[in-house]
């Protein structure tokens, strides 16, 4: 269990096993039900969610539309990142789409991490310019490639998300119309769409 | 970019106060950064990274206008739009250090404090408290993308360019419409018709 976090970590920073075992212990295993929202719109993040086994979605609300902007399996971190960075209220919702169990962390024992050594002051900064990198990627996509552009973009990169994650879901996170999303899925049966796969990949 | 006598050492008021803006560091900590920035200067319609390129500088706008833009089908989208005091780079490119997709030019001949790569890693590790500061300036630029797609998303093109017009009322005279437009996910049809309905001068 704790590998998954390491390995995870070691992507910024090579932490000695006495510099992980700070971070270890204030972490909180958190385990949740499917559908379960960790936080809702208007409260305030106190927690970074880090996803050891399930699946998690995080979004908005475009007046009645549901606008998903983060899909986190294993290995991954989720949360209202902006309200946890801000202290403003959330404006987005997180909640799991199967049963999950998060390693967590407080605002509370971030902060104190910060104020403990610059190491962690360093390891803060490249997940947050992670997430940032992530976030503009995700604006990016949206504009740079086409309904059908995004769909075959998704498949090729994330095979496995593609199988566990409900369509709907899906067709909101690459912002494809559902009736258009089940039609680009026929054509990916029937892979015509796969063959041109290659003009798209970079 | 032009050569000049332009020093540093003229900017250090301008530099502790962006730096005191996210972080309160004296102004001798403050002072061991500087032999790592340099200015640099650009004319008007000087590219200052071109497609391609891997991004080298994370720059700050002490004076002029840059541009930030990618090509869509060989459309221009503008991305950012950086005046005085503004942060701008192709920040996945200088993280990532990969291939830059995003174009930077300059509008207005600009003068920048930049830092290199290079010299951005050194300061990170040498100089007590860069950490941090880099953190709360990534923090802050993350609070602002977001606020900024929310913004958009959930506003329609009216509702955008009265409140732009209205915020940055000088930008109508020294960004060429098109650029505006496009900034504003507006088509330039619209754009020209909203500024006749609302009298707007230009």
């Amino acid at each position: 269990m704790v590998r998954a976090l390491k390995d995870y970590l070691g992507r910024f920073i090579a932490l000695s096993d006495e510099e992980f075992e700070e971070i270890a212990k204030v972490a909180e295993i958190r385990t949740y039900d499917k559908k379960i929202r960790l936080i809702e719109e208007g409260e305030q993040e106190r927690y970074l969610n880090f996803v050891l086994k399930g699946l998690v979605r995080k979004f908005f609300l475009n007046g009645e539309e549901e606008v998903i902007t983060q899909l986190a399996r294993e290995g991954e971190i989720i949360n209202s990142s902006v309200s946890f960075l801000s202290g403003e209220p959330s404006q987005y919702i997180v909640e799991t789409i199967e049963p999950t169990t998060f390693i967590s962390f407080s605002l509370e024992s971030i902060t104190r991490l910060y104020e403990q050594d610059a190491l962690w002051q360093r390891l803060g900064r490249l997940i947050i310019t992670d997430l940032y990198l992530q976030k503009e990627t995700w604006e990016l996509d949206r504009a740079a490639y086409n309904t059908q552009e995004r769909f075959i973009r998704f498949v090729n990169d994330n095979s496995a998300l593609f199988q566990r994650v409900p369509q709907k879901f899906l067709a909101s996170y690459l912002n494809i119309q559902p009736e258009t999303f089940s039609r680009l899925k026929h054509l990916l049966r029937t892979r015509s769409v796969v063959a041109n796969k290659a003009n798209y990949s970079n | 970019m032009s050569h000049s006598s332009v020093n540093i050492n003229d900017y250090l008021g301008y530099v502790h106060k962006f730096v005191q803006k996210h972080m309160a560091l004296r102004e001798e900590q403050i002072n061991l950064f500087i032999p790592y920035l340099e200015i640099r200067q650009f004319a008007k319609k000087q590219v200052i990274l071109a497609g391609g390129q891997v991004e080298n500088y994370l720059n700050l706008v002490v004076k002029g206008l840059v541009r930030k833009y990618i090509l869509i089908d060989n459309r221009e989208k503008t991305l950012q739009l950086a005046t005085e005091g503004h942060v701008v780079q192709s920040e996945h490119s200088f993280y990532r250090r990969h291939a830059s997709d995003m174009i930077t030019e300059a509008l207005e001949p600009s003068l920048l404090i930049s830092i290199r790569h290079d010299n951005f890693q050194r300061c990170m590790e040498t100089i007590d408290g860069a950490e941090q500061l880099a953190r709360q300036l990534m923090t802050y630029m993350f609070i602002k993308k977001d606020a900024h797609y929310l913004y958009h998303v959930k506003n329609t093109a009216r509702q955008r360019f009265i409140h732009y017009i209205t915020h940055h009322p000088q930008m109508l005279q020294r960004v060429p419409q098109k650029i505006l437009a496009s900034y504003l996910d507006i088509k330039p049809e619209t754009f020209s018709r909203m500024k006749r309905l609302l009298k707007v001068n230009y």
